[in-house]
């Protein structure tokens, strides 16, 4: 086997320059950022070379007053955050990625998102400019500055759950939110079903909770806003939840939280799948899933379950995911799978996928492997 | 229309959903931008997604184009005909299909009208979030392809956050299913990418959009400025006191001026400045910060306040901001109407730039915009009869640019369609451009869907796309520009 060279461009010009000068001498590239999600999708293939993106960083451009930041996309999300808390603003994203130092980018590129995606939805939803760069050497903008804007086609959708298959997203323009003044969790014990059903009467009686998240036997319903609003909708909650309802200390809220995002970590050993479902058929899924001994964690009010099994073999459960939920399932860990299994059934409009893959990438130098057949179904068949 | 393709159409769609009377395709010659007029050479008016289906089908056989069309009702020129194409009306496919209540979703076929969505919802306690002032007449169908917002777009975001999935024709006749049941799905975001694409990269025939809880509380002032920069800092200081309103809305004198003459929603005709600021959300947050808001507004000078002491007058400021466009209609024989997008801290620098292009070319502008988000809608009034369409076009083109050289956009929710699609180069450079292309081509490889629209052309724009000028031809009334 050659040696893998890499290439750490720490600017779009450098990128650029990575990308086109390198069509002859190494014609498959993988892109990586920080590593956190190497395991998302299927296996990529063996490349030629590696882009490197943790050198491509730095903050281009913020706009308090706007609520835009513009980053290079290898920037960590965290870095991002900070840059933004003296201002009084965030990026409303809570992927659990992101405390592993997770870049941008790579949140862009694998659709991740945490709880908050109930209400903030992913960065397909907060992202509003990119510049990328394609495998021809192009280098492409879409979107701008500004939060309202619909002039052109926006690009950056396509590279949303991209897994590095199209090209390199090399810079990132972000639209913020205000840091909420008080932040409050209430948790209410609750079986899946259960949860689903206060889920959605907190959601019908207009307390705005920004997370509705079921996870360990109880829902927490995270609540953002003003010091008075909160504790309002907090005392609200309780009386909704019931007796087993409670406003979590700080310090319980943390470790509450921090639970669920250990679970779409995962650990050695495990292995980590992703599932969407109509909000209504979460609460089947989730028992089954907890009687199989998963733990879970269930954005209840969208249908998002995180799912972590521990020991063993999984294929045979993965499989039946497939068959029930399509290309709605990913595999983000994959310590108890064989080589290889990873996307069942591809989504039914997979030929525009093709298309589209074709249009961007028609040498194929990214990412191959990742989506396994998706991509080379056409390939083979022709 | 050869004979042999007219059969194909009536035997795709039916005969009575083909519409050829030369003075019934006179009624699809245009768009809400009625500037651009081009008669179809024929409109197919099917009744179900199959024949929708089966209609795109022939045109794809033939290579005939083809443009969809829900209310006309767009502004951008986005659903103007193509001469030698079909237009393909969605206004048939109007059902609600399902309320699913426990999932807060709505099926809908494209014809439904955006408030119609919001009536079907009402019993059950949701509506649709996007509000466009269209919205007693426009269709989702129309949302989806322009990714309309509407005034409440700074807390709920735009058409794209509101959708699940849509079934789309896709220009090859095929049909396919974008999105899913929830947002958790592998591959690109196609779905995304398709709301908003202008009715470029196929048809939705049939949409499934998110419903919210309606809001516990809502709470709307107006307050009057001496000025409009005045207005435009209180808009600031709101947003960096971290309060994202439901909606931040802004009118100039003249614009308050048409309103009243047309709706006589109560707006102080002595202000050179109307701010409405509406907060909606759980009793606590909106009583909280309502209390901000109007300190702001008396910290930075307002000279009057008026809160809507009931949802009837809350109805009658919203109808009276709805109504601007329309309004200007009586001040006022022709009106362009722009939609650029700036920085909003730009917005007294855009303003006041707007002003001296308008002394320039001796015309008035009438403002009304979504403060919130920088999202102007500058009213360029002018008289045909006088001979002003020339210079109206050029001022009303030349503040759209304004906007992108002042780190904004061309569009912020009429789409580029038409109208500002040989300005997209001011926006962005050829490969972005060229790229954008192969988006295009990914969906629709012989350019039959919707051709001339969103990304300029030579034959639009001349032969390198660049700012447009009216070719000699079309300067002298010889040639239509389409």
């Amino acid at each position: 086997m050659t040696q893998v060279t890499t290439f750490s461009p720490s600017t779009v010009e450098e990128v650029h320059a990575a990308v086109a000068d390198t069509r002859a001498s190494h014609p498959r590239l993988l892109v990586t950022g920080a590593g956190t999600a190497s395991e998302w999708g299927a296996p990529a293939e063996p490349a030629d070379a590696v882009i490197d993106t943790t050198s491509l960083t730095g903050v281009l451009k913020y706009a308090p007053s706007d609520l835009t930041i513009a980053v290079r996309a290898g920037t960590p999300f965290t870095t991002v955050q900070e840059t933004l808390r003296g201002a009084g603003q965030r990026v409303a994203l809570d992927a659990a990625r992101a405390r592993r130092g997770a870049t941008v980018g790579g949140l862009l590129a694998t659709a991740d998102a945490g709880p908050l995606r109930t209400t903030f939805g992913s960065l397909r939803d907060l992202v509003i400019g990119t510049t990328v760069v394609l495998g021809d050497g192009t280098v492409a903008r879409s979107g701008g500055h500004v939060i309202k804007n619909v002039a052109g086609y926006d690009l950056a959708k396509l590279f949303h759950g991209s897994l590095g298959t199209l090209g390199v997203v090399a810079e990132v323009v972000l639209r913020l939110h205000p840091l909420p003044q008080a932040v409050g969790t209430v948790a209410i014990e609750a079986e899946a079903a259960e949860a689903f059903d206060l889920a959605g009467k907190v959601v019908m009686t207009g307390l705005e909770a920004s997370a509705l998240e079921w996870s360990g036997g109880r829902l927490l319903v995270k609540l953002e806003g003003t010091p008075e609003g909160v504790e309002q909708r907090e005392r609200e909650l309780c009386r909704l939840g019931g007796t087993t309802a409670r406003v979590l200390t700080d310090e319980e809220a943390d470790a509450a939280w921090t639970g669920v995002a250990a679970i779409a970590d995962g650990v050695r050993g495990t292995t980590v799948v992703r599932i969407g479902t109509m909000p209504a058929g979460g609460p089947v899924l989730v028992a089954r899933l907890v009687a199989e001994g998963a733990a879970v964690t269930s954005s209840m009010a969208i249908g998002v379950h995180t799912v972590q099994l521990t020991g063993g073999d999984h294929d045979e459960l993965l499989t039946q995911f497939h068959q029930e939920f399509g290309a709605a399932v990913t595999v983000l860990r994959r310590d108890g799978l064989s080589a290889g299994r990873a996307w069942g059934p591809p989504p039914a409009p997979v030929r525009v996928m093709q298309a589209i893959k074709r249009q961007f990438d028609p040498a194929g130098r990214f990412g191959a492997g990742r989506f396994s057949l998706w991509l080379e179904e056409e390939e083979r068949a022709s | 229309m050869p004979q042999r393709l007219h059969a194909e159409f009536v035997e795709a769609v039916g005969a009575d959903a083909v519409v050829s009377d030369p003075v019934a395709l006179r009624s699809y010659e245009c768009d809400g931008l009625t500037g651009f007029r081009v008669v179809p050479s024929l409109v197919l008016v099917p009744a179900t997604a199959e024949a929708v289906a089966a209609a795109v089908r022939v045109c794809a056989k033939h290579d005939v184009p083809f443009v969809a069309r829900g209310a006309g009702s767009g502004l951008s020129g986005g659903a103007l005909p193509v001469a030698d194409g079909v237009v393909i009306s969605l206004q048939r496919l109007r059902s609600v299909v399902e309320i699913d209540v426990v999932n807060r979703r709505a099926i809908v076929e494209p014809g439904v009208t955006n408030v119609d969505i919001s009536r079907a919802a009402a019993p059950y306690g949701l509506y649709f979030a996007p509000d466009p002032s269209s919205q007693q007449v426009c269709t989702i169908g129309g949302n989806v392809a322009e990714n309309s917002g509407g005034a409440h777009c700074l807390k709920y975001g735009f058409t794209v956050h509101h959708i699940h999935s849509a079934e789309v024709v896709l220009p090859d006749g095929s049909t396919t299913v974008l999105g899913g049941d929830s947002p958790q799905l592998g591959g690109y975001d196609l779905l995304g990418a398709f709301i908003g694409s202008e009715g470029t990269l196929g048809i939705a025939t049939r949409i499934t959009v998110k419903l919210l809880a309606k809001p516990v509380a809502v709470k709307t002032l107006v307050a009057d400025f001496p000025s409009v920069e005045q207005a435009g800092d209180t808009v600031s200081a709101v947003i960096e006191a971290g309060i994202v309103p439901a909606a931040v809305e802004m009118m100039d004198a003249l614009a308050i001026e048409a309103v009243e003459s047309a709706v006589d929603a109560g707006y102080s005709r002595d202000a050179a400045a109307a701010l409405v600021v509406e907060l909606d959300g759980p009793q606590a947050e909106v009583d909280a910060q309502f209390a901000q808001v109007k300190q702001l507004c008396e910290e930075f000078g307002t000279t009057k306040l008026r809160i809507p002491a009931s949802a009837e007058e809350r109805a009658l400021v919203w109808k009276g901001r709805k109504a601007a466009f329309a309004a200007v209609g009586r001040i006022s024989p022709n009106y362009f109407v722009q939609d650029g997008v700036v920085p909003r801290t730009q917005l007294a620098t855009a303003l006041t730039r707007i002003s001296e292009l308008a002394a320039e070319a001796g015309l008035r502008v009438a403002n009304v915009f979504h403060a919130g988000d920088g999202n102007l809608h500058p009213l360029v009034l002018y008289s045909e009869a006088a001979g002003e369409h020339e210079p109206a076009e050029a001022l009303s083109r030349a503040i759209a640019e304004l906007c992108v050289d002042l780190g904004g956009s061309l569009s912020g929710e009429h789409g580029i369609g038409t109208d500002k699609a040989c300005s997209m180069p001011r926006q962005f450079g050829e490969d972005d451009l060229a790229t954008m292309a192969r988006l295009r081509h990914a969906y629709d490889p012989s350019g039959i869907c919707n051709p001339g629209k969103l990304l300029p052309t030579p034959r639009l724009c001349g032969e390198r796309p660049g700012v447009y000028k009216p070719h000699p031809l079309e300067a002298a009334g010889l040639i239509e520009r389409m």
